[in-house]
């Protein structure tokens, strides 16, 4: 039998638009993927001025959110979305259409790293308007290291996803890596003051070889690093940042593993 | 080419954790024909209809959509099916319109919004969020979907849940159109009438399995015709009359004693004869006499009835197997 009836191509593309439309209704889901990002950009400003670690208190702090704001639009985003969507059955009518899971998932993960390009496009601009920020050292390692940033948050989002028994908890599973990542990846307080050994397992937080390459590609000096931050060339910040890409990759390897063993479609039967 | 059946299911058997939700059932709907899947609450209706959806695979025996299998080949299965869900799966803050227009950028040569619309009689609601939908409303609107690529193969969960009788008869309406211009359709319902009205041929499955199935008039036949009335004051039941070698089985409805009997199709005629004369012999008016052929709900209850009765002994056999095996 012949079955000559293929999608148009794009249909992940339209799975993004769908998505972006309902993250638009819903004011609670809103807020927490785009508002608590302007909080903390806004939180940035009193800091202007004081120094930390030889460098503006502000412009450390907002370059480590580059890395930090993954955890609301992409990780946080994307545990509610589908989270809620296999709990109401949204997805189950999804697979029942033509798209193949691919780009429904494509679709989600699409969506949510558009909105946030526009956060980081937006925040690398107030950083460099209003607090003495500058053009990134290396955009190239810049956009790298936020990739990978993106695809590790994107699969740790479907594992924990496939944790959550429904919407409401996925307020309180989010927590560990929110609250770890918050605290230990250095965005919030420099890590150079730690015992070494807690220093060292910090940076095997998935967050901290973003903010690691993050600020070495913008500052154009070594920030994997934490305490001196010596001066790399052009491809100096590629190879200063090797241990970091390496954690980046442990990291996607078991992200991969983690959302492939545990994410689900359905509701788990009673 | 086009023998190939648009559904085949053979020895399926679907279970969560220790629950068999399907014990081992086989059917075939051939083109352009609807198949009704009856049965109570946790028959296995749904499991059946989502492994032929391509939503779980089959854990033993195999089914076929299409000549495929609906798991491992959904890409290739799922532009050709519709299916309308049992319930839930929208999106609240859509409207109507929106809703059609983004399934519509799903479904590979999608009927306009509008004909999807107006099919189900929704026009009017375009504009209308989801959420404020009636029941039988999203029941529509989900109806719609499933139609939106002009599917060959159709599954419909419990398609009706929630009309008013209205609504109810032009669904029915639209699914009858369909099946005449060849769509095949398999379709779940708890409503017997529902069944009675549209299907072609039905299976009654009950705890998993199937216990019967054919056209209704092949399911009702050999199941007899009844003959009965309210029990006259004066009488008591062992003073009843037996009708063609049937006694009466004794019901109490609105707080009367109702005799019913089940009698053979030759049987109806002389039975009711017999009746007649033992109440003229004997003075008697007989209230509330009906004399009527056995209906599929009679089937129906009777199955499941029986099957729990089955149930009971099995039940027993294994209590008694746990006894020797722990004296043991």
């Amino acid at each position: 039998m012949t079955m000559t009836r293929p999608l148009a191509g794009g249909a992940a593309l339209r799975v993004a638009r769908l998505d972006l439309m309902l993250l638009w209704r819903n004011r609670t889901a809103l807020f927490t993927a785009a508002g608590l990002p302007v909080l903390f950009a806004a939180l940035l400003f009193p800091a202007h001025g004081q120094k930390a670690g030889g460098m503006d208190a502000a412009l450390l702090q907002g370059t480590g959110h580059l890395g930090f704001f993954l955890l609301f639009a992409v990780f946080m985003n994307l545990v509610n979305v589908f989270t809620a969507r296999r709990e109401d059955l949204t997805l189950k009518r999804l697979r029942g259409t033509a798209l193949a899971d691919a780009d429904i998932i494509g679709g989600g993960v699409l969506a949510a790293v558009a909105m946030y390009a526009v956060q980081v496009l937006a925040l690398l601009v107030v950083l460099a308007a209003a607090l003495g920020g500058r053009f990134p050292a290396d955009p190239l390692l810049l956009l790298v290291g936020l990739a990978g940033g993106a695809a590790v948050f994107a699969l740790l989002a479907f594992a924990v996803s496939g944790l959550t028994p429904n919407a409401e908890l996925a307020q309180l599973t989010v927590l560990p890596i929110m609250f770890a990542c918050m605290a230990g990846a250095g965005v919030m307080f420099p890590l150079d003051g730690l015992p070494a050994a807690l220093e060292e397992a910090c940076r095997w937080l998935p967050l901290s070889p973003v903010v690691e390459i993050t600020r070495t590609a913008y500052f154009g000096r070594d920030f994997h690093d934490h305490a001196a931050h010596a001066s790399v060339g052009f491809a100096g910040g590629w190879t200063a940042c090797l241990p970091s890409f390496a954690v980046l990759a442990v990291w996607l390897g078991l992200g991969r593993a983690m959302a492939g063993r545990w994410f689900r479609w359905e509701p788990r039967r009673a | 080419m086009d023998d190939i059946r648009p559904i085949s299911v053979d020895g399926l058997r679907q279970r969560y954790g220790d629950f068999e939700a399907v014990a081992g059932i086989s059917f075939e709907v051939a083109p352009g024909e609807l198949f009704a899947l009856l049965g109570t609450n946790g028959a296995g209706k749904t499991t059946t209809l989502e492994t032929l959806e391509g939503h779980r695979p089959a854990r033993h025996g195999t089914v076929r959509v299409l000549g495929r299998d609906p798991y491992r080949e959904r890409r290739a299965v799922r532009p050709e099916i519709g299916v309308m869900l049992q319930d839930g799966g929208f999106f609240p803050d859509l409207t109507v319109a929106e809703t059609v227009d983004r399934f519509r950028g799903f479904t590979p040569d999608p009927r306009p919004r509008g004909e999807a619309l107006d099919l189900v009689g929704l026009a009017e609601q375009a504009d209308v969020r989801v959420r404020q939908l009636s029941g039988g409303q999203k029941r529509r609107l989900d109806l719609a979907l499933a139609l939106l690529g002009r599917p060959r193969v159709l599954f419909l969960d419990e398609p009706t849940t929630g009309m008013d009788p209205e609504a109810r008869r032009a669904t029915w309406r639209i699914v009858r159109d369909l099946v005449a211009a060849g769509t095949t359709v398999l379709l779940t319902t708890h409503y017997l009438e529902e069944a009675e009205h549209l299907a072609d041929r039905l299976a009654i499955m009950h705890r998993g399995r199937i216990e019967t199935a054919g056209t209704v008039a092949e399911v009702v036949a050999g199941h007899g015709d009844r003959i009965s009335f309210q029990v006259p004051e004066r009488f008591r039941v062992a003073e009843l009359p037996a009708l063609r070698g049937a006694g009466a089985d004794i019901a109490v409805d609105a707080g009367r004693a109702v005799a019913s009997y089940t009698v053979t199709e030759a049987g109806l005629q002389s039975g009711l004869y017999d009746l007649l004369r033992w109440a003229d012999e004997h003075r008697v008016e007989l209230r509330g006499l009906q004399a009527r052929s056995a209906s599929l709900e009679d089937v129906f209850l009777r199955t499941s009835a029986g099957a729990r009765e089955t149930e009971g002994t099995r039940t027993e056999t294994g209590a008694a197997a746990a006894l020797e095996g722990a004296s043991r």
